[in-house]
């Protein structure tokens, strides 16, 4: 019974909250059933997290969680609420302007819920076709998410991101295709795409086709991450998109796609050896870092300088789950939970500046400190957490990436990515001092932040402080999780 | 008429429907090669279902045929009515050349699929070669058309050759996944022809080069 | 006694072939005018034209080589030879060891090359025109017609055309499969190109500015230019024969056939290319000559025709064995 409901909360809780939407619209109400609904995410991914230590939680055939599942459940309920929470104050400022109607807040409303409940159908899938249907759903969602604001840039935004997303998301059904192909000729005909199932055949897979199947999926779910050489519809759309949406999709969208290649690893490393897919992530992470630090060297984008900063990250991502090891596994998990946390702060930051300044542009904002020791301060903390400053998370991660990495022999890739990471720090320290440090030009406008608007952004950046400072208690989870990615050898 | 027959035909059909998609340039002649596109993959299925006396798949084979060569292009031919030029633009990679892409990319395809034959050597798995240089073309003309609308008949029929292949290789993949696949296909195509809609109304008119505001 | 027959075969295919291809012209220039509302000239015509400019003078243009002066001979010639090479009443022909798929293809090509150089030998404009839109759409057509005759020789694992037939022949299923359907397509474009017909070049314009062939030829009169009328029917003959007999090779003669087989086979060709030569004349009345830069468009669809026709049949041989 309990079963049950840890594995249907999460998608039932915002689908609910979806239909309150569609029904009575975006009101206080609804709004605070949204938040609710998305705590609740978070609850169960805790309580899944504790409870999948010994065994992996399953449902009749089609929900599955074990405890990758669990940390993912986290990372998502985690950004959904600051996400969720800073869509209140966002959307109360829009309507105030003018920008939005009701109907389209609705719309939005309802939107970011089913979004949310894709994405924990994404993790909690029992098999790789499951697990499809629900990314090619997020991107279905996130369309119309993108193209809130009806303007010119938005709608090239929205149909860039549509239109190669869906390529790479066929591509990655294609691979599936293949690796069900190959699954019925090494064991049973029914339930071959079951990730269980998958798991025990793996070793007997066809190499040939296997191969093919991993190329296939870690191209096709790689460009839903982002990766270069796909990653042109990636600053595009996180940079017109309203700025809660983009926090989810930069904060959470991105991991949980990434998530999916994490569980096609776990099965290609046992049919094909480590190496194959070691060196896949290890090109394809190397080129987004530096596609993503040198752009962000010419940034005169804020917004677009956010959306290369994850495109950053999620490089290193890449790198770490190259490497492969448990650490290493481990850490990038802790690394995506404490970037989804900073980066959905920033984000809802950069909304306050953009209703405020109405431009994007990095040259409009000067002395943000001066004119609003709130917002600058915040905002200087989510700098100071994205940077991988301690005491925040992701300076845990990056250490603990950089020896797993070590450990694992990739030295010399290791040193080009730190290199570039450090190109991209520069960068940002550059862009976000010019924001934020100085004397505030004359006719700077007035930037007005209430606390119950604030709110989110500081429960953002405790939650990645905490998760810095007592890392501990969350380590052995993590290092579960690690396990459930690494499989049986 | 024996299934392998009838296979070989849908199987190069199929090829065949993408060749000419990849020649016209009316986008209204587009859309038609498109619905018999669609005949072609859900002959396959069919075919195959009639073959092994399976009722569970016949019913799938069918819907797929309903679905691709009935359904989806209609929703296409919804975008086309309110469009003043029918006519596809010189595209990027003019049409003698875009056919002798075609032509590299079926080779390609060929030499690519060769694990998946070698597995399993059945006349179904040796057309598969076939439907994945449909999926090569279709890529290849997302890449390289400049009207919306022809870049939505790229995606189908990139679509086509990934069904094609399910089927070819596993009759389908289990019923919920086609099921769910459909769909996605359907919803990402129905988001396509509003994005087209709010594009005319924009940018006055489909041509997608006109698309390059954001840039770095 | 065989190779009596089969030197008897060969004479009797060209005699054939000599004396009915201005006939099929005559067909099909007579079907075009029925189906245009006209009373037409009847099938003899191209004879009765034939023998007028026999009787007439020859001209030779100031300035003009001898390129010019022997371009008729060498096409003609060519396209005599060519069809001794070809089976298209038997596949018995002494020759048949030299019958090769690229002898064939290349006397065909020199008697285009012969011409577009008295072209170019006349120093007219139009002939210069004529020469290099011919050499464009000769060279563009070249490869499809290589690779729609592979494709039907791959199962036939030869490419001596007479070889082919006779694979074709006693396999008659072969032809009703996608890889012989695409071959077929591709071919029938290429004899399209071959022979200047409608939509690639229109042989009844008197525009010179859209001739192809006719431009070629706008300086020959007399015996030079009926010779020239002549070679041009023997290759359009010649061409549907191949097209006819590489799929539907029924009725041809054997090695081992008498007169009596020989005479069902000249029948049977017989029968088989005026259908198709009234088939092509019907679709050229509802066809308009395209302009010249769509022409490579053409050519290149059906040499991707002709490609996907070999690789089809490779993949699907174990299905079609």
């Amino acid at each position: 019974m309990s079963a049950t409901l840890l594995l249907l909360a999460p998608l039932v809780a915002p689908t609910l909250a979806a239909v309150a939407i569609v029904l009575v619209g975006w009101r206080r109400s609804t709004a605070i059933a949204s938040v609710t609904s998305c705590g609740v995410v978070l609850a169960a991914g805790a309580t899944l997290a504790a409870t999948t230590h010994t065994s992996n939680v399953v449902l009749g055939l089609v929900l599955r969680a074990d405890t990758l599942t669990a940390v993912m459940l986290i990372v998502i309920g985690a950004v959904g609420v600051v996400a969720i929470w800073a869509s209140v104050a966002y959307l109360d400022a829009e309507l105030l302007h003018g920008h939005t109607t009701r109907p389209r807040a609705r719309q939005y409303g309802a939107l970011v819920n089913v979004f949310i409940a894709t994405m924990a159908l994404a993790v909690l899938a029992d098999n790789l076709g499951v697990m499809w249907i629900a990314i090619e759903a997020t991107t279905v969602t996130t369309a119309f998410l993108v193209g809130h604001r009806r303007t010119r840039r938005s709608l090239e935004a929205t149909w860039k991101y549509v239109v190669i997303c869906s390529v790479g998301i066929a591509l990655a059904f294609l691979g599936t295709v293949l690796l069900y192909f190959a699954s019925q000729h090494a064991g049973q005909g029914a339930g071959a795409l079951d990730i269980d199932a998958l798991a025990a055949r793996a070793a007997h897979l066809d190499p040939g086709v296997t191969r093919l199947a991993a190329v296939l999926l870690l191209l096709g779910y790689g460009t839903k991450v982002g990766l270069a050489p796909f990653h042109t519809w990636l600053a595009d759309a996180h940079s017109e998109a309203p700025a809660p949406v983009s926090a989810l999709m930069s904060g959470v969208l991105l991991a949980v796609a990434f998530s999916a290649i994490l569980r096609v690893k776990s099965v290609v490393d046992v049919a094909l050896g480590p190496a194959f897919l070691r060196g896949g992530l290890l090109i394809l992470g190397l080129l987004t870092l530096l596609v993503a630090a040198s752009l962000l060297l010419v940034q005169r984008d804020y917004k677009r300088l956010l959306a290369y900063s994850s495109l950053e990250h999620m490089g290193l991502v890449a790198v770490a789950a190259a490497a492969g090891t448990k650490l290493a596994i481990a850490a990038l998990l802790l690394h995506v939970l404490g970037h989804g946390l900073g980066k959905s702060v920033l984000f809802v930051a950069a909304g306050h500046l953009q209703l405020t300044h109405q431009s994007t542009a990095i040259a409009d904002v000067r002395g943000v400190v001066a004119r609003n020791p709130l917002l600058g301060a915040t905002l200087a903390a989510g700098f100071v957490a994205l940077l991988g400053l301690p005491p925040f998370a992701l300076f845990a991660s990056e250490v603990a990436i950089a020896r797993g990495a070590a450990n694992a022999g990739l030295a010399w890739p290791l040193g080009v990515a730190l290199v570039l990471a450090l190109v991209a720090f520069g960068a940002l320290v550059h862009h976000g001092s010019a924001m934020l440090l100085g004397p505030p030009t004359g006719d700077a406008p007035e930037l007005v932040l209430s606390l119950p608007a604030a709110a989110p952004m500081i429960a953002g950046l405790a939650g990645c402080l905490l998760l810095g400072i007592v890392a501990a208690p969350l380590t052995h989870t993590l290092l579960a999780a690690a396990a459930n990615v690494m499989a049986s050898r | 008429m024996s299934y392998v027959t009838v296979l070989d035909f849908a199987a190069g059909g199929l090829l065949l429907c993408s060749v000419l998609l990849v020649w016209r340039r009316d986008l209204t002649a587009m859309v038609r090669w498109l619905s018999a596109q669609g005949v072609a993959v859900g002959a396959i299925p069919v075919s195959l279902a009639l073959h092994r006396d399976d009722r569970a798949l016949l019913a799938v084979g069918i819907g797929v045929l309903v679905f691709r060569a009935v359904v989806l292009p209609r929703v296409l031919a919804r975008v086309l009515r309110g469009e003043p030029e029918p006519r596809e633009a010189q595209p990027l990679v003019n049409t003698s050349a875009s056919l002798l892409a075609v032509a590299v990319l079926t080779l390609l395809a060929d030499a690519v699929s060769q694990p998946i034959v070698r597995l399993d050597p059945t006349p179904a798995t040796q057309a598969v070669p076939l439907a994945v240089a449909v999926v090569l073309t279709g890529v290849f003309m997302l890449v390289t058309r400049r009207r919306a609308l022809s870049q939505v008949v790229g995606f189908v029929m990139l679509d086509n050759g990934i069904a094609a292949a399910a089927f070819l290789t596993t009759a389908g993949v289990p019923l919920i996944v086609e099921f769910g696949a459909s769909i996605d296909v359907l919803l990402a195509v129905l988001v396509l022809q509003i994005l087209t809609a709010r594009m005319r109304v924009k940018f006055g008119g489909t041509d997608v080069d006109e698309l390059r505001e954001l840039r770095d | 006694m065989t190779a009596v027959m089969g030197a008897a075969g060969v004479v009797v295919q060209v005699a054939a072939i000599a004396t009915g291809a201005p006939v099929l012209v005559g067909v099909m220039r007579q079907v075009r005018a029925r189906l245009e509302g006209r009373r037409g000239p009847g099938i003899a015509q191209p004879w009765r034209e034939m023998r007028k400019l026999f009787g007439k003078e020859s001209i030779r243009p100031e300035g003009t080589t001898l390129v010019f002066a022997l371009a008729p001979a060498v096409l003609a010639g060519s396209a005599l030879v060519a069809s001794t090479l070809i089976p298209v009443a038997t596949t018995g022909s002494p020759l048949d060891s030299v019958g090769d798929l690229f002898a064939v293809i290349g006397l065909l090509l020199l008697g285009s090359v012969a011409l577009a150089l008295a072209g170019l030998d006349t120093g007219t404009a139009f002939g210069g025109m004529g020469a290099s839109r011919a050499m464009t759409i000769g060279a563009l057509v070249e490869p499809s017609a290589l690779l729609a005759v592979f494709a039907v020789s791959i199962p036939a694992h030869s490419s001596n055309l007479g070889a082919i037939v006779t694979a074709v022949a006693s396999h008659p299923a072969r032809s009703a499969t996608p890889a012989a359907a695409l071959a077929c397509a591709a071919m029938a474009i290429v004899v399209i190109a071959e022979s200047g017909r409608l939509p690639v070049d229109n042989p009844a314009t008197h525009l010179e500015v859209t001739m192809v062939h006719e431009a070629m030829t706008l300086e020959y009169a007399g015996p030079q230019l009926g010779l020239l009328e002549w070679a041009a029917s023997i290759r359009l003959t010649l061409l549907l024969a191949l097209l006819a007999n590489l799929f539907l090779p029924f009725g041809i003669a054997t090695a081992h056939a008498g007169l009596a087989g020989l005479g069902l086979g000249l029948v049977a060709i017989a029968a088989k290319v005026v259908v198709l030569a009234s088939l092509l004349a019907g679709a050229e009345v509802f066809l308009a000559k395209l302009r010249l830069f769509r022409v490579p468009e053409l050519l290149a669809g059906s040499f991707l025709i002709g490609l996907l026709a070999v690789v089809v049949s490779s993949f699907l041989t174990a299905t079609t064995k």
